[in-house]
């Protein structure tokens, strides 16, 4: 656990942090820019699954859904009735929130677990697509338009770099409250839960209530995100937002990162953004180039679960375990002596 | 030790735990046949009978892992037969398990402070009762070390000390001394006669049998589900229907 000593994190944190938020000051094509902010949306959705399906081990197979209620509640209350989306991203956290406190507490409350309970989130994901597939109020499969305009009160920026900023901002906030969420009761609860549930509940741990609340928090945040996708890309549909891509990026991610870690879905998202980047470079030609790209991400992927179990933030800890100095503190705990 | 147990210590003094025609079955299987038990305050109380009688069904009764089929059990006044495991630490019960299961990838410390959260307000007032809790039981020095890497005695007192922590009005042990040398066997029971000491009520399961007479203020005997005998250890050591249950029926033994 060499990386969880406090002073270690939050330098790493804060370095982190002052490398992301500067980066608009020598990165200046837009080209980049982009790419930038579509990695850390992409990292920005893996950490918001990760607290769910990492540290509360709720392994949901619908959190798209929440995605897809943010980006369409804003959506339409800033058509339907002007409501600026920086408020309408609130209200559409908070219906994310409703939805995902209340599945959980029907599934564990019926003793839906582990891998049922994914099952039922699956249903849950597919459902909804399937809804506003065909729902006219929400333009149905068609989607919804929006229109770019110098309105920064109405969340729409003219260059990117604001977009920039506010991913970046997101993207910490929910860095900030996964390190919370660790050093709290609710996370100590987490890892009883995570580790003996029914001990756990011998001593005193709601489980059921514990993970209500922490489904609440992963999928209101996961809905801000949605709201910020509709709002930088400017196009919302079923097949964006509702679909099973999205939470392929989640589940890829974080699993990859290491599930459960504060650093792990970003760095496990990073790896992957950029390795699809990279091959997109590729010469290979014409529409090989995506298909070939696809069968070697997949082959990555596999490779890593099946190699690296704890994803590259195991990895990364065995490396790092190689130095002497750490190496003693690791002794010093497997032993005690 | 200011935080944990902190009671007048009025021994066998008021009716702790009353457990009422308390019956369990398993289908066409009968656990646990209308047991009528009442715990007082402040004694350490033993629950023995051969295996397979029922006794450990009785603790997960009492904790709420099982639901009664029939009976009552009350705590402190109060039916907590319907409530969930949960609740019912948070009331004042906790309970260790036969086999001892600390929370294997996580150190002493954080198993313990997972118990102290029960009742404590804050993470950092759950912090210094792990501490005192993990001094009481001679794990201090063991504070970082994985439930995994622990030895079996250790994980033992690592149970006790996250039960402990939950700051309960009745910790019920179930043979916490299994697997333990005498010497062990001999520590384990000082450290839960400070326990009792200390204003909490014990109850425990055991099948060292001299251990458990040598600790318990009294003792009831199960077998097959049934209590066939109640009283101080003196008394149940002349029961005949203990030896027979024990020994069997052939067996008769000298009056000592």
């Amino acid at each position: 656990m060499f990386f969880s000593t406090p002073s270690l994190k939050r330098a790493i944190f804060i370095l982190f942090v002052m490398a992301l938020f500067s980066a608009p000051l020598f990165v200046k094509s837009d080209y980049h820019l982009t790419v930038l902010i579509g990695a850390l949306y992409g990292a920005y959705i893996c950490v918001c699954w990760n607290l769910a399906a990492g540290y509360a081990g709720l392994f949901s197979l619908g959190h798209q859904a929440f995605l897809g209620l943010g980006a369409y509640t804003s959506t339409i209350l800033f058509i339907k009735y002007e409501i600026t989306p920086w408020v309408g991203m609130f209200v559409g956290g908070i219906i994310a929130a409703v939805f995902g406190s209340f599945i959980t507490f029907v599934c564990y409350r019926y003793r839906v677990k582990g891998m049922f309970f994914a099952v039922a989130t699956l249903a849950f994901g597919f459902l909804l697509q399937a809804l506003f597939m065909t729902w006219d109020y929400v333009n149905a499969s068609t989607g919804i338009w929006l229109t770019l305009q110098n309105k920064p009160q109405n969340f729409f920026f003219m260059a990117r770099a604001p977009y920039y900023w506010v991913i970046c901002g997101l993207l910490v906030i929910s860095l900030l409250i996964t390190y919370c969420l660790e050093r709290s009761r609710l996370g100590y609860y987490m890892v009883a839960i995570r580790e003996d549930e029914d001990v756990a509940e011998s001593l005193g741990v709601n489980s059921s209530k514990s993970k209500v609340i922490v489904m609440a928090l992963s999928a209101f945040l996961t809905a801000l995100g949605g709201t910020f996708y509709a709002q930088f890309y400017l196009y919302i549909s079923p097949a964006c937002v509702l679909s099973m891509d999205p939470l392929i990026t989640m589940q890829v991610g974080t699993l990859v990162g290491g599930s459960g870690t504060l650093f792990g879905p970003v760095i496990g998202w990073a790896f992957f953004s950029l390795l699809g980047e990279y091959l997109r470079g590729l010469p290979f030609g014409g529409t090989a180039v995506g298909v070939i790209s696809r069968i070697i991400w997949g082959l990555s992927l596999l490779l890593v679960i099946l190699f690296l179990p704890t994803g590259m933030i195991g990895l990364g800890r065995k490396l790092v375990g190689l130095l002497p100095w750490i190496r003693k503190k690791a002794s010093i705990r497997e032993t005690g002596s | 030790m200011e935080g944990v147990g902190a009671q007048k210590k009025a021994r066998g003094s008021m009716g702790l735990l009353k457990l009422s025609k308390l019956s369990k079955s398993f289908g066409g299987l009968q656990a646990v046949k209308e047991v009528n038990l009442e715990i007082n305050q402040g004694e350490i109380f033993g629950l023995i009978g051969p295996n397979g009688s029922g006794k450990t069904t009785l603790f997960n009764l009492i904790s709420g892992a099982l639901r009664l089929t029939e009976g009552s059990i009350r705590f402190r006044e109060e039916e907590i037969s319907k409530l969930k495991p949960h609740e019912i630490c948070k009331r004042g019960i906790a309970r260790t398990f036969q086999i001892a299961r600390p929370f294997a990838d996580v150190s002493a410390y954080e198993n313990v402070i997972i118990g102290a959260l029960n009742q404590a307000s804050s993470v950092s007032t759950a912090a210094r009762i792990t501490d005192e809790v993990l001094s009481l039981t001679h794990l201090l020095n063991k504070k970082n070390v994985n439930g995994k890497n622990l030895t079996i005695p250790e994980r033992r007192r690592l149970e006790l000390a996250r039960s402990l922590a939950t700051q309960p009005k009745l910790l019920m042990l179930d043979e916490p001394m299994a697997g333990l040398t005498p010497t062990e066997v001999e520590e384990m029971g000082e450290l839960l006669r400070r326990i009792r000491d200390m204003g909490i009520t014990i109850l425990i399961i055991e099948h060292i049998l001299q251990a458990v007479m040598t600790l318990s203020d009294r003792i009831a005997v199960l077998n097959y589900g049934q209590k066939i005998a109640e009283g101080t250890p003196e008394e149940i050591g002349r029961d005949q229907k203990v030896v027979e249950a024990y020994l069997g029926e052939e067996y008769v033994i000298a009056d000592s």
